[in-house]
């Protein structure tokens, strides 16, 4: 992260009120010094748009139901995508890159080292979801977190691979919302000290403990009802139904994803404010963690309330765009819709401005970010269907924007931590 | 010091933002502040008049016979979101299916006494299989019917290969019976219609149409004639189809009666337009057809919200089959919803479906 402003030692004691706060750890995206090869808005475009042109070829092969792979089924597709998204975070910001050295990662080109880390970042995801899930979990625990196990069981084929898809990507859904805080707002405290990768393996295994929690908590009552008769010994009624008026788990999906964009949107656009001020850990780690909530429950909330106001209340047991539960999915659309333009503008467009004070720049961003969610979700409701293979309209229960939008951030992520943003940006080498 | 007090300050701040900001947002979207938002709803009722009574006979409510060889059929093309015109659908092989072929179809014959005395005499949809939708509507006299042009209006719910591509069985026996489809039919389905075969989905027109096609607006109810009238909902359906038009009719000292096809706005969606849209529609007597909640007999917690949302209805009669799924007419049983039975005959699996053969009257 370029973009912040850091101290550390005495000698910058007299720049207290520029630099405010001391940071524990930092990673190596931190660190990494980058230049511009080329002149804005030159450099932004080109990398907008080869990230959309990849992220084009990589949608018609796997996913796009006119491709090659069709996995956009869309539970099977989507659950790739939300796995390479999460293995791409532990990759940059748990494991710091290990095993590859800091000084490997400075002086390899990006058109090597990049399909390197994307290779990795691939054989990780297939290894979690066939063997970590489909074969360790779903066979020997839990068989809903297995296509082949639900087919063996009864389930025909095709919602077999839907529902264990549904399941797998929900635990990558929590965990990408939990395991950037940890280095994010925590500073990797109080591991901050170690070194990879007991560092990068204690912080995954308290996020991933975090994350099973909440998973059994938030998502687990779904599948008291997917299951005909109601699984009431293995799982909890859904406990949200009062308050949500659905049994779904759509609507813990819908504040989570609103959770998970509210740690990248303060992570890119807002720079950590304004918890960062807070000078010693764990309270800025805490104030943090708040923070996110804070963020995710107030977009939750509005999102929700827009949808009202547009397509006026859904009905208890409504389908489509009068169901409550697709109506809170749809917040958790709308928040990753949100969390494009902030990347586009964070990693293509240098994060602007940076001119003005801190809180100026950030307001400016926020009503940049807050445009591009209303331009893209317009125009991604226009062109989708030729652009994509998916069928026109709001409401589908076969497709979701999450996964497309998802895909495209996770081409930018591939682009801008494992490949330096090149060709547009390079290491600076005299750093 | 100056540590601790920035710290205590900040957290005394923060707190008292976050919660001030979260129950100024969470007041905003829930409570008394989401009523001054939100406008109050607005009811625009037709008075679409009043029938005597009405008789539902269902034709044809087997779509398919195997719903795994479907599913590998939808899977093995690349899902549900695929142009059902490019699907390779299974028709032969099928130890289950009619004369080894997996698809069926759905249509129903609907008569509506008119207060006048005269009778107006429906065929909804006209399924997928030519020569299992002929074979029914031989045995159950609609193919004479539509012979002697005594068929007044054949609707198209939607165009779903199971409700649609069986036309031939219609248009063999009255090429010129006028036909009206929601709006949102794509190119193929007017092409089809037309008389153009699609060999990869093995679906072909033999006897192109010749009456008047009718496109249903979707903003507006659809009066068809005193107390019956058409709905059309807009949305994206799997397969890659657009819209589907339903039946609300009026029947005098009983109340609203629903007919669907597939009801793929959902049944809560569907009564819930007609409250607002109908004059009397906040009364639903009857509901009949498929109400597509589980058509693989798939499931979701959404269906479940459906199921005890059914409850607050007040419906009196329910005639489900097609799409409605066996696991959700049980759950509808076991919900002490009034779920009218049939027969178990012509091919339909189980008697908790108003099955093949089976009339619903009100």
């Amino acid at each position: 992260m370029t973009t912040k402003t850091y101290d550390g030692s005495a000698a910058t004691q007299e720049m207290e009120t520029e630099h405010h706060y001391e940071e524990l750890d930092k990673i190596w995206l931190e660190e990494r010094s980058l230049t511009n090869s080329l002149a804005q808005p030159l450099r932004g475009l080109l990398g907008f748009f080869l990230s959309f042109g990849f992220f084009m070829a990589l949608w018609y092969v796997t996913m796009d139901p006119r491709g090659i792979l069709q996995w956009y089924t869309p539970m099977y597709g989507y659950m790739y995508i939300r796995w390479l998204l999460i293995v791409a975070i532990w990759q940059a910001y748990i494991f710091n890159f290990w095993p590859f050295k800091q000084k490997w990662m400075e002086e390899t080109h990006p058109l090597v080292k990049g399909p390197i880390m994307i290779g990795i970042n691939w054989a990780i995801t297939g290894a979690i979801i066939w063997i970590g899930f489909f074969w360790l979990i779903g066979k020997y625990s839990i068989p809903y977190f297995s296509w082949p196990e639900l087919h063996k069981v009864g389930m025909t084929d095709f919602f077999a691979r839907e529902y264990a898809g549904l399941a797998v990507l929900m635990v990558a859904a929590i965990a990408s919302w939990l395991a950037p805080i940890w280095p994010m707002a925590f500073e990797n405290y109080p591991w901050h000290k170690l070194t990879q990768p007991a560092k990068g393996f204690t912080v995954l295994s308290l996020t991933s403990l975090l994350t099973i929690f909440v998973y059994f908590i938030f998502m687990h009552p779904h599948y008291m009802v997917l299951f005909y008769p109601w699984q009431k010994f293995a799982a909890a009624m859904p406990w949200w139904y009062e308050s949500a008026k659905t049994l779904s788990g759509n609507y813990n999906v819908g504040w989570i994803m609103c959770g998970t964009i509210a740690v990248w949107l303060i992570e890119t656009i807002w720079e950590r404010y304004p918890f960062r001020l807070i000078k010693s850990q764990p309270w800025r780690g805490l104030a943090g963690f708040a923070w996110v909530l804070f963020v995710a429950l107030i977009m939750f909330n509005t999102f929700n309330l827009m949808q009202d106001l547009a397509w006026g209340p859904a009905y208890e047991g409504g389908k489509r765009l009068y169901a409550p539960d697709w109506r809170y999915l749809h917040s958790g659309e709308l928040a990753v819709m949100m969390l494009l333009p902030a990347l586009v503008l964070y990693f293509y467009f240098d994060n602007w401005p940076k001119k003005f004070s801190t809180e100026v720049n950030l307001a400016i961003r926020t009503i940049i970010v807050v445009v591009g969610t209303f331009a893209f979700n317009f125009i991604y409701y226009q062109i989708s269907p030729p652009l994509l293979g998916t069928q026109p309209g709001y409401s589908h229960p076969q497709q979701f924007p999450m996964a497309p939008v998802i895909l495209w951030i996770v081409i930018m992520l591939y682009h801008n931590w494992f490949m330096d943003g090149w060709p547009g940006k390079r290491i600076k080498k005299d750093k | 010091m100056a540590e601790d007090f920035s710290r205590r300050s900040f957290i005394k701040g923060a707190s008292l933002g976050v919660a001030a900001g979260y129950f100024a947002a969470a007041g905003l979207s829930s409570t008394a502040l989401y009523k001054q938002v939100m406008p109050a709803e607005k009811l625009n009722q037709t008075d679409i008049g009043e029938v005597k009574a009405l008789r539902m006979k269902v034709i044809s409510e087997t779509s398919w016979y195997d719903n795994n060889v479907l599913l590998n059929d939808l899977k093995g093309a690349g899902g549900l979101l695929v142009n059902q015109y490019t699907i390779p659908w299974t028709s032969n092989g099928v130890a289950a299916g009619y004369n080894g072929n997996n698809a069926g179809g759905f249509a129903t014959y609907i008569e509506a006494d008119l207060m006048d005395g005269s009778t107006k005499r429906i065929l909804l949809d006209t399924g997928w299989n030519p020569a299992w939708m002929e074979k029914r509507f031989i045995e159950e006299g609609v193919a004479e019917k539509l012979a002697k042009k005594q068929i007044d209006y054949w609707i198209i719910s939607h165009e779903h290969f199971d409700h649609y591509w069986g036309l031939e069985a219609t248009l063999k026996y009255n090429p010129n019976q006028d036909v009206y489809v929601p709006k949102g039919f794509y190119t193929e389905g007017f092409d089809l219609l037309k008389g153009k075969a699609f060999p990869k989905a093995q679906v072909k027109n033999d006897f192109p149409h010749k009456g008047k096609v009718h496109v249903m607006d979707s903003s507006k109810v659809n009066p068809l004639f005193p107390g019956a009238a058409l709905m059309t909902f807009d949305m994206p359906i799997i397969c890659r189809v657009f819209g589907e038009q339903a039946f609300v009719f009026n029947v005098k000292d009983k109340g609203i009666v629903l007919v669907t096809g597939c009801c793929h706005m959902g049944i809560i969606t569907y009564m819930e337009t007609v409250r607002k849209k109908i004059k009397g529609g906040e009364k639903i007597y009857a509901v009949q057809g498929g109400l597509h909640i589980s058509p693989f007999e798939d499931w979701d917690p959404q269906y479940d919200d459906l199921i005890l949302a059914l409850n607050k209805y007040g419906i009196q009669k329910i005639g489900a089959n097609h799409c409605t799924g066996f696991i959700a007419v049980e759950k509808m049983i076991s919900a002490k919803l009034p779920v009218v039975t049939g027969t178990k005959r012509n091919m339909t699996k189980r008697d908790i479906y108003l099955g093949n053969g089976d009339t619903l009257a009100v």
